[in-house]
């Protein structure tokens, strides 16, 4: 059929800044109606609507003729609903009676009918007359939008002319496909004679998403990689601190893993490596950040790039492995008028709920205590030399033993810690609600032959224990074009923050016998700090020297404050940029970049603080003779210094050219790189400091003295340490792409590194590593014809990435440590073992990609499959202790793994009219498999890697369960088949896989996010669900063992088994003395605590106002004032114990927190 | 036109030029190190800083003899409170499991071994001259004593006692020789085993200065020391006596224990003049919960100041040892003056040398009583002083990693002793000459290396 030629194609153009968008319908080329024989010249419409939307009448248009509406979205809000009942009229006819009564007016150009304001009571018009040519080559663009303060008023002409009537001085911004689009006032347009030249914009064909690679900007369309484009405006729907916060929530195939990494490891599709660096290689624009990125001020983002395939990474060599992040920042742009961003924000933090972990109360704790007295558990301690400490329960047990108290007052003082709580106190008088504030400013503009763009932010952050964190960041980018062909950027960043340590965490204080007992008070009824006996024994210290020593009593509540923690960052970066267009299709690009970054720690412990008293005591050497004593170590303040720094130096030169064909273009990237990262510290500690008048005491650190509990000799401690470290990194690379009629892009990428990590030898075997793609799209070819999918480009790409670990090195050789006391001379250590063949790990992977878009412009999105093969991945090569290696393993190239995936990316707009509604989903699916790997290592808990060939890298196994032997309340197993209790056998058994059952992968297997977004009018509702799926972990459960030795419990105590019959409702063992740490094992890695690790929460909800300042110049001021609430909360788990699979071990949920921010741009 | 050429060709021709020096440049670039604090060692100080380590080179010695042995035991409280099973089974004599994998006795005697073999290989590529010569051969020397040492030591723990009769087919250690990881690790015979030690302790004589820098280091009174342990564990009295002589030829202090404080938690000096040798047990599981052998505390006169400076009350009728010549609970395992005097006096007991025997012993115990009450002994029959020196030993060298080594030979002659312990109402002996008097190697060495268990 000959309606299968129809063409469509939607292309979305920016006519004016501030994100008005108009939409330019480009359509239906009407081969149908062309086919039947009309008059092309004078098309005949025939309409029947009732109450439609008029953009169902455009369309409809559209369909019957050649003319092509173009409209502003904002325009047509207010359009009234059409009833139309014509018979085959002519155009003119149509759009007087569509046009009839609407709130706007149409100005027919050519075959574009274009939809205008109704025009308003006179105003002085003006003739706007001109031409648009590109850039390079000043030749004509046609089809080239015109538009004042938003509205298009003409449209150019084959010879790139164009004529319009306007109002007197709006301003003008011209936009078209494939350039960058261009604003300029009116006086500066009659400057230049009214010729506008547009920058092309990489032939950007029909997205707006430029993607960018560190190397060079890209549009998607000719891309053959697998990129992820977060825009400015999602990434403006939430808040944060630092640049990365938040954005696994947002990008596509990005996620941080708590349980690879307790603080999260951010990764990009799941892991590439098993023993190697994890972490994704983090691009500042140009080049490796190599500072910390909590420098760095988010509002600075223009937009993020994520590398994800080889095509996309592989550029980036022997650091790409783990996928590639790319920060885009804001910069100025030549002929932009003068824009100011002002956006200021707090936000509260909820307090966490401590009451989440999953606690022994204090009464079932001092029940076990009880019976661990009543056993002699630890008795034997008040012997010790080291007059270790006893619990509060404990000293009262002792007290009524030796008859100092009676039973009664014994019971009476007992009774009391049994209904606290310490939690109760870390409450009260730790924890309060956090502050964060911030406040940026940036500015950006530019002439003919400059632009620059300038900003600032100061954040201020409180957490909820009152750790403070403060940041000031300035930031400069000045772009010159002196000619034609040169063009030299300068940009100059300068960060500086300090971090202030708080009030100590729940489960940051302990004493030398673990974990402080749940019922512990820190504070009397009145709110006096009570004291706790943290390293000795309570009674043994108090009487200890007879007077002569300091007060060596530990009070939890108010020691902090004894002491200021701190650290303060510097962070320069100075970059430098030329480009010579040696020749049209040639140019040269030199690229400079420094970075200095020097963190400043200093720990400051107040002479009060237990810290100093402690170390004093503990030095101090009485003379009960004459009843003197000796300070080895003085009073005062103990001041800790460090002092790091790291310098960072980049240099690139690179070759860029294009070719274009009569029916191609030819791109070409090439270049060298070298860089040098060296880092150095220090740290050194003063004794007896003053820091009011800056004194110091000196101390003898080179003699020993006795410690005066224990008798131990030992040196004072000198806090100091040093170390230096050079890391040289030297690559060529290349990189070309061949674009053939739009239809064909072909893609290729070499890099060969090499490093002074690894000995040359290894160097010189380095084959480089590279990458190929091949994209098609499918909706260019003539044949093609789904009306119902106007764009179709498939993409398969295949090739290599790195990674490499810096602590590894390939020779033996020796850590030099301090200088021994007795020799007099250096020691060290052997800590590298000469192991020639280390090399790079080298990740293979091959994606397959579809972009579509479907129903109009309804739905668009993208699918990729990817099979990614890793090998030469490091792994612990188990090895005969007889060796003598001091360690149990060695890390050679000996390992593989091989992960298969899929990312879904779909963008929905069911609703597109004054209200409009958006869907946006991510779905991440990732399956990894070990291949090879030497040792493995069962019963992690879910947190350690396995190593089982076949299963995921982080693989939950578990021993298998028998339930509670109904006489004795032991837990069972099987062995051979058999219900056993000897545990010893069970886990020799459960050394091989056959004695364990694997229950699944302990990363999740499915995860992402979905987000909806409505807005209507200026007002803006965002809100973000994040989900996992197909994962597992290990719930903790009571380990008597633990709960003995260092009083971690767990409030399945409560829940053991007690007397038979309570194996039908509970799966808890009964508590035994001694406790049996085999058994304890056995439980607390058994199948009965595996647990699915689904999961759904909502993770951000974005109310917002955008709205405009009623001002009668030509600019447009607007401002968004918002409200964001993030961590709102998990919806659904799948396991029944509330437990949060994300937070489980001891952690505790982030808290909620609440925005409320207004941004304003002049 | 042309000029844009010539442009177009300079540009390549830099661009050639940076690749080019890029490439070839970066050899030298690449080779500075990564670490400043990492070194290769190449040089005599190099090897001399890898030896004094001594946090690992004299603060790992193997426990499993001392916690076998019946110097102590444990209440039925402690015994629950060692929390590991691996100290349990050790307590209880097992078959097997003694030692946890990984890091254990085992693998750090071997790391020593090691760290001497990492000496050992590089000192033949630094040239030997006259500037460097004294230094060059006392550093080898170290390394051949530390390696001598830890072999000895693992003979002791691992093997059955030196019997000349079988010693060619005993089981022994596996002996490494070079620092090549990659080779396999495969038991020597006990015969084999023993000369090597002999071997490499003797080529350390010949290199060591007589008296060490400090005690931490090997010397060749301390190489002559060891000698004398291993030629007495081996039962040639003659080669004992020899270089123990020679030992206390070089250096002879003995401490006199009246003036130190008994009331300090540790009254001994750390590397006291009595020390030719300092080296000490990892702890294994809490020495304070060791309560000394009842039947051993009570030999002890009350005039006997080693009563007072060895031992704590523990209030309830038993005493712990408080420690001695490591200022610290940890066991002493290096070489001491008081032992050579032991070993000497038990030398010439047994070759029926009396008089000299005597002399040897009554000067050691007149400094260890309070000045005045100790008679010296004078005319004892040869079985008599030999029993006396015997017992002598265990209370002089107790919790000294003695007491193992001389439970096996001392079997071996027919001294019929037999060990018992009571766990949990359960008696566990070990008789004369069990097996289990070599200990199971660690599992998981077996399993990695294929090498030989010892016969259970």
């Amino acid at each position: 059929m000959s309606t299968e030629k129809l063409r469509l194609a939607v292309v979305r153009v920016f006519f004016y800044p501030y994100h008005a968008r108009t939409l330019l319908l480009l359509l239906f080329n009407a081969l149908r109606w062309q086919a039947s024989g009309q008059d092309t010249k004078d098309p005949l419409v025939t309409l029947h609507f009732k109450n439609a939307p008029i953009e169902k009448v455009f369309i409809e248009i559209q369909r019957q003729t050649p003319y092509r509406f173009m409209y502003n979205d904002r325009l047509l809000q207010d359009a009234g609903s059409v009833a139309l009942d014509l018979n085959r009229q002519t155009i003119g006819t149509v759009l007087k009676q569509l046009f009839h009564g609407q709130p706007f007016d149409y100005r027919l150009s050519a075959k574009t009918i274009v939809v205008t304001p109704k025009k308003k009571a006179v105003v002085s018009l003006k003739r706007l007359e001109g031409k648009v040519v590109a850039a390079n080559g000043d030749r004509p663009i046609e089809g080239a939008s015109v538009s004042v303060d938003g509205q298009v008023v003409a449209i150019t002409n084959e010879s790139g002319a164009f004529s319009s009537e306007i109002r007197e001085n709006g301003l003008v911004a011209f936009s078209s496909v494939g350039f960058v689009p261009f604003e300029a006032t009116m006086a500066l347009l009659s400057a230049s004679n009214g010729t506008v030249r547009l920058a092309e914009e990489n032939r950007l064909t029909d997205s707006i998403d430029v993607v960018s690679t560190g190397y060079q900007q890209l549009s998607k369309e000719r891309a053959t990689g697998s990129f992820d484009y977060i825009s400015r405006k999602l990434y403006n729907e939430q808040v944060r601190t630092n640049v990365l916060d938040g954005i696994q929530y947002i990008a596509n195939g990005v996620s941080l893993n708590t349980r690879i990494n307790a603080n999260g490891q951010l990764s990009v599709r799941g892991l590439s490596t098993i023993q190697g660096p994890k972490d994704p290689l983090i691009i500042v624009d140009n080049f490796p950040y190599n500072g910390d990125l909590s420098n760095l001020n988010p509002n600075d983002v223009e937009s993020i790039t994520v590398l994800k395939d080889a095509a996309a990474s592989s550029i980036w060599g022997a650091k790409a492995g783990n996928g590639v992040i790319v920060i885009t920042t804001k910069k100025g742009k030549y002929g932009q008028p003068f824009k100011m961003d002002i956006s200021v924000n707090t936000t509260i933090i909820e307090k966490p709920n401590l009451y989440y972990l999953p606690n022994m109360t204090s009464s079932d704790f001092i029940d076990v205590e009880e019976m661990l007295f009543s056993k002699g558990f630890r008795l034997g301690d008040t012997a010790n030399a080291n007059h270790s400490p006893f619990s509060p329960v404990y000293e009262i047990l002792f007290q009524r033993q030796n008859g100092r108290i009676t039973d009664a007052e014994a019971l009476a003082s007992i009774d009391r810690f049994r209904r606290h709580d310490v939690r109760d106190d870390f409450e009260k008088y730790f924890y309060k609600k956090g502050i964060n504030q911030q406040y940026a400013l940036s500015v950006s503009g530019g002439g003919e032959k400059h632009n620059y763009a300038l900003s600032g932010s100061y954040d201020r952050n409180m957490d909820n224990l009152d750790v403070r964190f403060k940041r000031a960041t300035l930031k400069t980018l000045n772009s010159f074009q002196p000619s034609k062909r040169l063009e030299i950027s300068i940009g100059l960043n300068y960060n500086h923050s300090e971090n202030k340590q708080g009030r100590p965490a729940y489960g940051s204080i302990s004493t030398t016998n673990g974990l402080i007992p749940p019922y512990a008070m820190l504070a009397d009824p009145n709110g006096n700090a009570l004291p706790l006996y943290r390293d000795y024994r309570q009674g043994y210290i108090d009487t200890l020297g007879g007077g002569l020593l300091e007060n060596w009593l530990y009070y939890p509540l108010t020691d902090y404050r004894h002491a200021q923690i701190g650290n303060k960052t510097d962070d320069i970066v100075a970059n430098a940029t030329i480009k010579y267009a040696v020749y049209n299709n040639l140019s040269v690009q030199a690229l400079y970049q420094y970075e200095l970054q020097s963190i400043e720690g200093k720990s400051l412990y107040g002479e009060n603080s237990y810290f100093v008293r402690n170390l004093v005591n503990s030095f101090s050497q009485i003379s009960y003779s004459n009843g003197s004593v000796t300070r080895i170590i003085p009073k005062g303040q103990i001041f800790d210094r460090s002092l790091s720094k790291m310098y960072a130096n980049q240099a690139r030169v690179q070759l860029n050219y294009n070719h274009v064909f009569p029916k191609g273009e030819l791109s070409v990237l090439s270049g060298g790189e070298i860089r040098q990262i060296h880092t150095t510290s220090n740290a050194y500690r003063i004794y007896g400091h003053d820091d009011e008048i800056l004194t110091s005491t000196n101390v003898d650190l080179a003699n020993e003295y006795p410690n005066i509990i224990s008798g131990n000799t030992s040196f004072v401690p000198s806090g100091i340490s040093n170390s230096d470290k050079l890391n040289r990194m030297v690559s060529v690379f290349a990189n070309g792409s061949y674009t053939y009629d739009k239809r064909f892009i072909l893609s290729v990428s070499a890099r060969r590194d090499a490093s002074n990590l690894f000995g040359v030898t290894t160097n010189n075997k380095w084959k480089p590593l590279w990458s190929s793609g091949l994209s098609w799209n499918v909706s260019e070819e003539h044949f093609y014809g789904i009306q119902w999918m106007p764009r179709l480009k498939l993409r398969a790409t295949y090739g290599y990435s790195g990674n490499m670990a810096p602590a590894l090195s390939a020779v033996t050789q020796l850590t030099y440590y301090d200088v021994s006391p007795y020799t007099k001379g250096n020691y060290s250590e052997i800590t590298m073992f000469q192991n020639p063949d280390l090399r790079w790990e080298k990740i293979g992977t091959l994606n397959l990609g579809l972009d579509f878009q479907l129903f109009g412009n309804i739905l668009n999105g993208s699918i990729d499959y990817y099979h990614k093969k890793a090998t030469d991945l490091y792994g612990p090569y188990l090895i005969d202790r007889t060796t003598g290696l001091a360690v149990t393993t060695i890390t050679k190239n000996v390992a593989s793994m091989a992960s298969n995936g899929m990312d879904l990316s779909v963008n929905v707009k069911p609703i597109n009219g004054s209200l409009k509604y958006t869907i946006s989903l991510n779905l991440n699916v990732n399956k990894d498999k070990v291949l090879e790997y030497y040792g493995v290592n069962y019963n992690t808990g879910g947190v350690g890697i396995v190593g089982e060939k076949g299963k995921p890298v982080y693989s939950l196994y578990a021993y298998k369960w028998a339930g509670l032997n109904p006489q004795t309340g032991n837990p069972q197993g099987y062995l051979n088949g058999e219900i056993v209790e000897d545990y010893n056998a069970i886990m020799d058994e459960g050394r091989e896989v056959s004695g364990l059952r694997y229950v699944g992968s302990a990363t999740p297997i499915v995860l992402g996010s979905m987000g909806h977004s409505f807005s209507y009018k200026g007002l803006g509702l965002e809100f973000r669900f994040s989900y996992e799926m197909g994962h597992y972990f290990l719930r903790n459960s009571i380990n008597y063992s633990n709960l003995f030795s260092n009083g971690t419990g767990h409030m399945d105590f409560s829940d053991r088994w007690v007397q038979p019959g309570d194996e039908k409702h509970t799966d808890v063992p009964s508590l035994v003395y001694p406790a049996n740490s085999s058994r304890d094992a056995f439980y607390n890695n058994s199948e009965i605590l595996a647990e699915k690790g689904d999961n759904l929460r909502l993770q951000y909800i974005n109310l917002s106002y955008n709205g405009y300042f009623p001002t009668a110049g030509t600019k447009r001021k607007s401002y968004r004032l918002y409200f964001v609430s993030n961590n709102i909360g998990i919806l659904w788990r799948a396991n029944r114990h509330h437990l949060d699979p994300d937070y489980r071990n001891g952690t505790i949920p982030p808290s909620r927190n609440y925005s409320l921010g207004l941004q304003i741009t002049l | 036109m042309t000029t844009m050429k010539k442009s177009i060709h300079i540009t390549w021709l830099t661009i050639l030029c940076f690749t080019i020096i890029a490439i070839t440049g970066c050899h030298k670039y690449l080779d500075a190190k990564s670490d400043k604090s990492l070194v290769t060692p190449s040089t005599l100080p190099d090897l001399q800083s890898i030896l004094d380590y001594y946090l690992k080179i004299n603060q790992m010695d193997p426990g499993a003899g001392l916690l076998s042995s019946d110097d102590y035991y444990l209440t039925q409280a402690d015994f629950d409170g060692i929390g590991s099973n691996y100290g349990q089974n050790t307590y209880k004599w097992n078959e097997k499991d003694l030692f946890s994998s990984g890091t254990n006795d085992w693998s750090r005697t071997y790391d020593n071994v090691y760290r001497a073999n990492v000496v050992l290989d590089n000192i033949s590529s630094i040239e030997r001259n006259t500037q460097n010569a004294s230094d060059w051969d006392n550093v080898q020397g170290q390394a051949l004593f530390l390696r001598a040492k830890a072999f000895f030591q693992a003979v002791v723990i691992w093997s059955k006692n030196y019997d000349s009769t079988t010693s060619q087919n005993d089981l022994g250690i596996p002996l490494r020789l070079n620092s090549d990881f990659n080779e396999v690790s495969r038991r020597a015979t006990v015969e084999d085993s023993y000369q090597r030690i002999l071997k490499d302790c003797k080529a350390a004589v010949s290199l060591l200065p007589e008296l060490p820098l400090h005690p931490l280091r090997g010397s060749r009174a301390a190489a002559y020391g060891l000698l004398a342990k291993v030629y007495l564990s081996m039962g040639e009295f003659d080669s004992c006596f020899r270089y123990a002589n020679a030992c206390l030829n070089i250096k002879s202090t003995i401490l006199d224990y009246n003036g130190i404080s008994t009331s300090a938690s540790y009254p001994m000096e750390k590397y006291n003049d009595e020390i030719i040798y300092a080296s000490q047990i990892s702890t294994a599981f809490s020495a304070t919960n060791k309560q000394v052998d009842s039947f051993l505390y009570s030999t002890y006169d009350d005039n006997d100041l080693r009563k007072t400076l060895f031992y704590r009350s523990k209030g309830n009728g038993s005493y712990s040892f408080k420690g001695n010549y490591t200022k610290s609970i940890s066991a002493f395992s290096g070489i001491a003056t008081d032992e050579i005097y032991l070993m000497r006096a038990e030398c010439n007991a047994r070759l029926d040398r009396r008089v000299k025997s005597l002399e040897d012993l009554n000067l050691l115990l007149s400094k260890r009583w309070k000045t005045g009450t100790f008679v010296p002994y004078t005319n004892l029959s040869k079985d008599s002083l030999l029993s006396l020196i015997l017992l002598e030993r265990r209370k002089e060298l107790v919790f000294r990693d003695s007491r193992w080594m001389d439970l096996k030979r001392l079997n071996q002659e027919g001294k019929n002793i037999v060990l018992k312990r009571i766990v949990d109402g359960i008696y566990y002996s070990l008789p004369p000459n069990d097996p289990r008097y070599a200990l199971a190697i660690p599992e998981d060495v077996i399993s990695l290396s294929g090498m030989q268990q010892n016969p259970r």
